[in-house]
C-alpha cells in the first residue's frame, strides 16, 4: 500500500470537518434529555414530537416550501426565456444585457435584501409575499441563465430548422426537439433556485411579515433565544430533504459542473 | 415570430424583475445614503463612518475576521486541491462531492452543528474535560475566533475549487519531469507546483474575502453580540434603530471597502507576476 501523504492526510480532516456540524446534529436530535449535551442521554423521539407544539415551524416550513416552489418554477421560466435570446439570437448589447442580467450576484445578498426593502416601502410591497417571492425570483434568475446558456452553447440550431423544414410547428419543434435536448440544464437551474430560496436568510430577513417568516429564519430567531434539541430535531427535518435534492442535483447534473459556475460568478 | 418581437418578450420577464427589484431599489439607496435626517443633500453618513472610531474600528474588526478566515481556507484548502488534482477521476468525485454537499445545506444548519460542537458544554469541551486535558471549558464560541471557524466552514469549498480547477489544466507530467530532473520534493513544490497553482489562489483568496466581508449569519450565530461586524452593524441600523439613511450608506461603504481591497489585492499579485517574468 502507497504511504499516506500529507495531502492526503490533511483532505481526511477537512472532509471531517466539513461534515462534522451535519454530523453531530443527528444524533443531538434524539437525545432523552431537556437540553443538548455530549454524548446525547438516552433515545427519545421527543423533540420531534416537540416540533408539532410549535406552530412558527409548522406555518413557516409551509411558507418556505410554497415560496421556494413558485420561485423555483418562475426562476427557471424566465432565466431559461433570457438565455435563448442571449444564445438564439445575436443582437447588439447582448453581452451588456448578459452582464446585467449576472448582477446580482456581484452583490452580497444582505445588501440586495436592505434595498428591497427600502424600495418595497415605497410602492407597498414590504412584508408581502409578492415581495418575497419577487426577490427570491431575483437572486435564482442569475443561476438558471448561467447554467441554460452552458446548455445552449452546446446546442445545434439546425436541428430546430430541420423540425421546420420537416413541416413541425414552433411548438411541435420546442417540446420534441428543443426542450429534452436542455431538460438537464434547466432541471438543475430548478433544483438550484430551489434550494437558494429554501436556505435564503438574508435577503428573507428584511422582507417578510411576523406571520410569514420563513424556516431558516424561525430557526435562526429562535436560535439566538434558546438552544435546545428542538433546533437539531427541526434541523435534521430539512438535512433529510436537503439531502433528497442533492442527490437528484448529483444525478441530473454533477454537483462539481454546478459549482464550478457557481464560483465563477462572485 | 419574428427576432425584433422575440428578443425583447423573451428578456421582459428577467429585465423587468432585474429593474424592479435591483436596479431601481439600488438607486433609491444611494440616493438615501447622501440625504440627512432633513432630507437635504449631504455626506453625512459617510463622513459619520469615517469620523467615528467605533464605525472604523467595526470595518478593521471585519477585515480583520475575512483575512483570518481567507488564511485558514488557504492553508486547509490547498492541500485538499493538491490531492484532488493528484488523485484518480473516482477518489476526485467523491472527495468533490463530500466537501460540496454540506455547503448546499443551510448556513443556519451548518452553524447550529458547530454550536454543539464548540459551546461551553460542546462536545469538543465535554470531550477534554472528561479526559482531563483540561479544568474548564475552552472559550471556542461567541468570539472571533469562533467566527473564523464558521466563515472558514462556509467558504472552504470555494478556495478548494478555485485552486483545483487551476491545477486541472496543469500538465500532471510537469511534476514528474522535475523529479525525473533530480528535483527534490520540497524544490518540485516551490519551482513547479506553487508557481501554477498562483491564478487558483489568488481567485479564491478573493472571492473567500468577498463572501467572509459580506457575511451576516455566520457572525449573528457564532459571534453573539460580543463580534459585531460590518453587515450585523448595517442590519441594526435598518431594521432596530431604523435610520435607513445611514443603513444605506453603511452598505455602500461595506461594497466599496471590499471592492478596493480586492482591487488592491488584485494589483499587489499582478506586479508580483511582471517581476516574476522580468526577473528570470
Amino acid at each position: 500500500m502507497k504511504k499516506p501523504s500529507l495531502a492526503g492526510i490533511i483532505t481526511v480532516i477537512v472532509l471531517l470537518l466539513v461534515n462534522l456540524p451535519i454530523l453531530v446534529i443527528i444524533p443531538s436530535s434524539f437525545t432523552a434529555a431537556g437540553y443538548l449535551s455530549f454524548p446525547p442521554e438516552g433515545f427519545s423521539f421527543r423533540w420531534y414530537a416537540k416540533i408539532f407544539e410549535r406552530p412558527e415551524f409548522i406555518d413557516s416550513f409551509w411558507v418556505s416550501l410554497q415560496l421556494a416552489v413558485i420561485t423555483a418554477v418562475l426562476a427557471a421560466l424566465f432565466g431559461t426565456l433570457a438565455a435563448f435570446a442571449l444564445a438564439k439570437y445575436k443582437f447588439r448589447g447582448s453581452q451588456v444585457i448578459n452582464s446585467l442580467l449576472l448582477s446580482p450576484l456581484t452583490v452580497p445578498s444582505l445588501i440586495i435584501g436592505i434595498a428591497a426593502l427600502l424600495f418595497f416601502t415605497r410602492i407597498g410591497l414590504a412584508g408581502t409575499f409578492a415581495g418575497l417571492l419577487l426577490a427570491h425570483v431575483l437572486i435564482s434568475v442569475p443561476y438558471v441563465v448561467r447554467l441554460v446558456l452552458t446548455g445552449l452553447s452546446s446546442f445545434d440550431f439546425t436541428l430546430e430548422k430541420a423540425g421546420y423544414m420537416l413541416g413541425a410547428s414552433p411548438a411541435r419543434v420546442f417540446w420534441d426537439i428543443t426542450l429534452p435536448l436542455l431538460r438537464p440544464a434547466i432541471v438543475s437551474g430548478m433544483i438550484f433556485s430551489f434550494l437558494t430560496s429554501f436556505d435564503n436568510v438574508t435577503v428573507s430577513l428584511f422582507l417578510v411579515a411576523p406571520d410569514t417568516t420563513t424556516l431558516p429564519l424561525a430557526i435562526f430567531s429562535y436560535m439566538q433565544e434558546t438552544l435546545d434539541p428542538l433546533v437539531a430535531s427541526i434541523s435534521s427535518v430539512v438535512i433529510l430533504l436537503s439531502l433528497v435534492f442533492i442527490v437528484i442535483l448529483e444525478k441530473v447534473y454533477g454537483l462539481d459542473r454546478l459549482f464550478g459556475l457557481q464560483s465563477q460568478s462572485h | 415570430m419574428g427576432r425584433r418581437l422575440a428578443v425583447p418578450l423573451l428578456l421582459a420577464p428577467s429585465l423587468i424583475i432585474l429593474l424592479g427589484v435591483f436596479l431601481l431599489p439600488m438607486l433609491l439607496m444611494l440616493v438615501l445614503s447622501l440625504q440627512n435626517d432633513q432630507q437635504q443633500f449631504s455626506f453625512e453618513n459617510y463622513l459619520l463612518f469615517i469620523q467615528d472610531p467605533f464605525y472604523t474600528g467595526i470595518l478593521w474588526r471585519t477585515i480583520r475576521v475575512s483575512l483570518w478566515t481567507v488564511l485558514f481556507s488557504l492553508l486547509l484548502g490547498f492541500p485538499v486541491a493538491i490531492y484532488m488534482a493528484n488523485a484518480s477521476g473516482k477518489v476526485r468525485g467523491i472527495v468533490t462531492m463530500l466537501i460540496l454537499a454540506p455547503h448546499l445545506i443551510s448556513v443556519v444548519i451548518r452553524n447550529f452543528g458547530w454550536v454543539v460542537v464548540l459551546g461551553e458544554k460542546g462536545w469538543i469541551n465535554e470531550l477534554l474535560l472528561s479526559i482531563g486535558f483540561i479544568h474548564e471549558p475552552l472559550r471556542l464560541l461567541y468570539n472571533e475566533l469562533g467566527v473564523v471557524i464558521g466563515l472558514t466552514d462556509s467558504f472552504i469549498a470555494y478556495m478548494v475549487l478555485a485552486i483545483a480547477t487551476s491545477l486541472y489544466s496543469v500538465d500532471q507530467s510537469l511534476s514528474k519531469a522535475a523529479a525525473i530532473l533530480g528535483a527534490s520534493r520540497i524544490r518540485s513544490f516551490f519551482d513547479v507546483t506553487l508557481p501554477l497553482s498562483l491564478p487558483g489562489i489568488y481567485a479564491g483568496v478573493t472571492l473567500v474575502f468577498s463572501l467572509s466581508m459580506s457575511a451576516f449569519v455566520t457572525p449573528s450565530l457564532m459571534g453573539g453580540t460580543s463580534v459585531k461586524v460590518l453587515p450585523v452593524i448595517a442590519y441594526e441600523q435598518v431594521m432596530s434603530t431604523l435610520n435607513w439613511p445611514l443603513g444605506a450608506a453603511l452598505s455602500f461603504l461595506l461594497l466599496g471597502s471590499t471592492i478596493l481591497l480586492v482591487a488592491l489585492f488584485t494589483r499587489l499579485a499582478e506586479t508580483k507576476r511582471y517581476k516574476e517574468v522580468f526577473a528570470s
